[in-house]
């Protein structure tokens, strides 16, 4: 299942070594730094370094730079509809820096284990309990995020090759349908697993 | 001891254009259970499921009541899940974390301090089934009877007193249906655990048998499951 955001690959690179919080925050200058640039080199830049970073991460790069085609075809869209505008310059930024960052949380989901994510996000968002907010459900949210994009991807190519087997795949309704009640199956059961384990109740995770 | 006390479970089920209709999925359910090993049978639809869900409060009776141990399961749930542990069907929709390491160590946040201390246990009880080489896989790579090992090494990491197993090899080939029932009679626990599998049914000590959301029949495997083949076949009805 490779996903937009993959799953932990266990290794030893120079990410996997990294502690999960300087991660996060690498990932947001990168992206924020490519947002408020608004500059072609800067944005290529930045995306030429996540390549490089993914190819660092101890998986092969063929897997590492593979990301799903309809976020290619989304990138497309965006710098084709800036062309249209006359402003191509503008696209390629937008367009670099949506790929950059997927690839700057791709190095973050690959590289970090799924506790090690909760942890920091509970350590960094420590300050929200000021405001009542729980760091802990959030971390758990965010990390069952991850877990679940993955199965709802896989979700969409079972329903995609169902369609394609009885000849309906260019029905969109026949494709999306399905993949919403499975979507909503799929976070029925995620909610019943965390109730069976007592997640989620108060003074519980 | 487990207590159903004149319970009914109802849903309203939605119906295009008209009115909801009611549909008991249970009716009167008066029952103590106090073996260690106790199994449930019946047909697709009877009721089995619903029965193994009152036990957590993951389904709560339309009337009566039902207590763990003395704990009303609508009332106190917060107490009745932290001592009822519940394994799915399908492994994959209980396994809330990538890898099994995460999702151990998701049982044991709060019972744990400390990350080094957590993962340290995590890794001891993966090891105690044999599942130390799978620890930091992705759960997807895992074949059936792995990831329901390793749902069960998560749930009994919260240090559960009852086991509830909701068909729980159903989705197994024989060998790993074989792991996944030594496993779970191996453990300490006390285990209430619904099946198709009359083979696992008849190593318990007292088999329900459901139907039609009634306990049709009740007491020891060979009578029960003697019944439960009689009802299957068409010999019967209760």
């Amino acid at each position: 299942m490779n996903g937009v955001f993959s799953l932990f690959v266990p290794g030893d690179s120079v990410f996997h070594r990294l502690g999960a919080g300087w991660k996060f925050l690498l990932m947001a200058v990168a992206t924020f730094i490519g947002l408020g640039a608004q500059n072609v080199f800067v944005s290529s830049g930045l995306l030429a370094l996540a390549l490089a970073g993914s190819a660092c991460c101890g998986v092969p790069v063929s897997r590492a730079w593979r990301l799903p085609w309809g976020l290619w075809l989304t990138a497309a869209l965006l710098l084709g509809y800036q062309a249209l505008l006359g402003k191509p310059l503008t696209g390629v930024v937008i367009a670099a820096n949506l790929v950059m960052a997927i690839y700057a949380a791709r190095i973050l989901t690959m590289t970090t284990p799924g506790s090690a994510l909760v942890d920091a996000l509970v350590r960094g968002l420590g300050w929200l309990r000021a405001f009542g907010l729980d760091p802990e459900r959030i971390g758990l949210a965010v990390a069952l995020m991850v877990r679940s994009l993955p199965v709802l991807l896989d979700s969409f190519n079972q329903v995609r090759d169902a369609a394609r087997a009885r000849g309906r795949e260019r029905s969109y309704f026949a494709l999306v349908t399905p993949v919403v009640v499975r979507a909503v199956g799929y976070a029925q059961a995620t909610g019943q697993a965390l109730a069976a384990r007592g997640l989620g109740d108060k003074g519980q995770l | 001891m487990i207590e159903f006390q004149q319970v009914t479970v109802t849903v309203s089920l939605p119906q295009a254009g008209r009115a909801a209709v009611a549909r008991t999925l249970l009716a009167g359910l008066d029952l103590s259970l106090d073996e260690d090993r106790v199994a449930v049978i019946g047909a697709n639809g009877s009721g089995k499921s619903t029965l193994l869900r009152l036990l957590n409060g993951l389904v709560l009776p339309s009337s009566g009541r039902v207590l763990v141990d003395g704990l009303d399961t609508a009332a106190q749930a917060r107490q009745v899940r932290s001592r009822v542990g519940f394994v799915f069907t399908d492994p994959l929709a209980q396994l809330l974390m990538g890898t099994p390491l995460d999702d151990v160590e998701l049982s044991l946040r709060h019972l744990v301090p400390g990350k080094a201390a957590r993962r340290a246990r995590a890794l001891e009880l993966l090891a105690g089934r044999g599942l130390e080489g799978l620890a930091q896989q992705s759960v997807y790579d895992l074949s059936g009877g792995e990831r329901q090992l390793v749902s069960l090494t998560s749930v009994l990491a919260a240090g559960p007193e009852l086991v509830v197993a909701d068909e729980p090899t159903t989705l197994l080939d024989l060998r790993n249906r074989n792991d996944v029932a030594d496993a779970l009679w191996a453990m300490p626990q006390r285990l209430v655990i619904a099946t198709h599998d009359l083979e696992l049914a008849a190593r318990a000590e007292r088999v329900l048998v459901v139907h039609a959301g009634r306990i049709v029949a009740d007491g020891g495997p060979e009578r029960s499951i003697e019944h439960y083949r009689t009802l299957m076949t068409g010999g019967g009805r209760p």
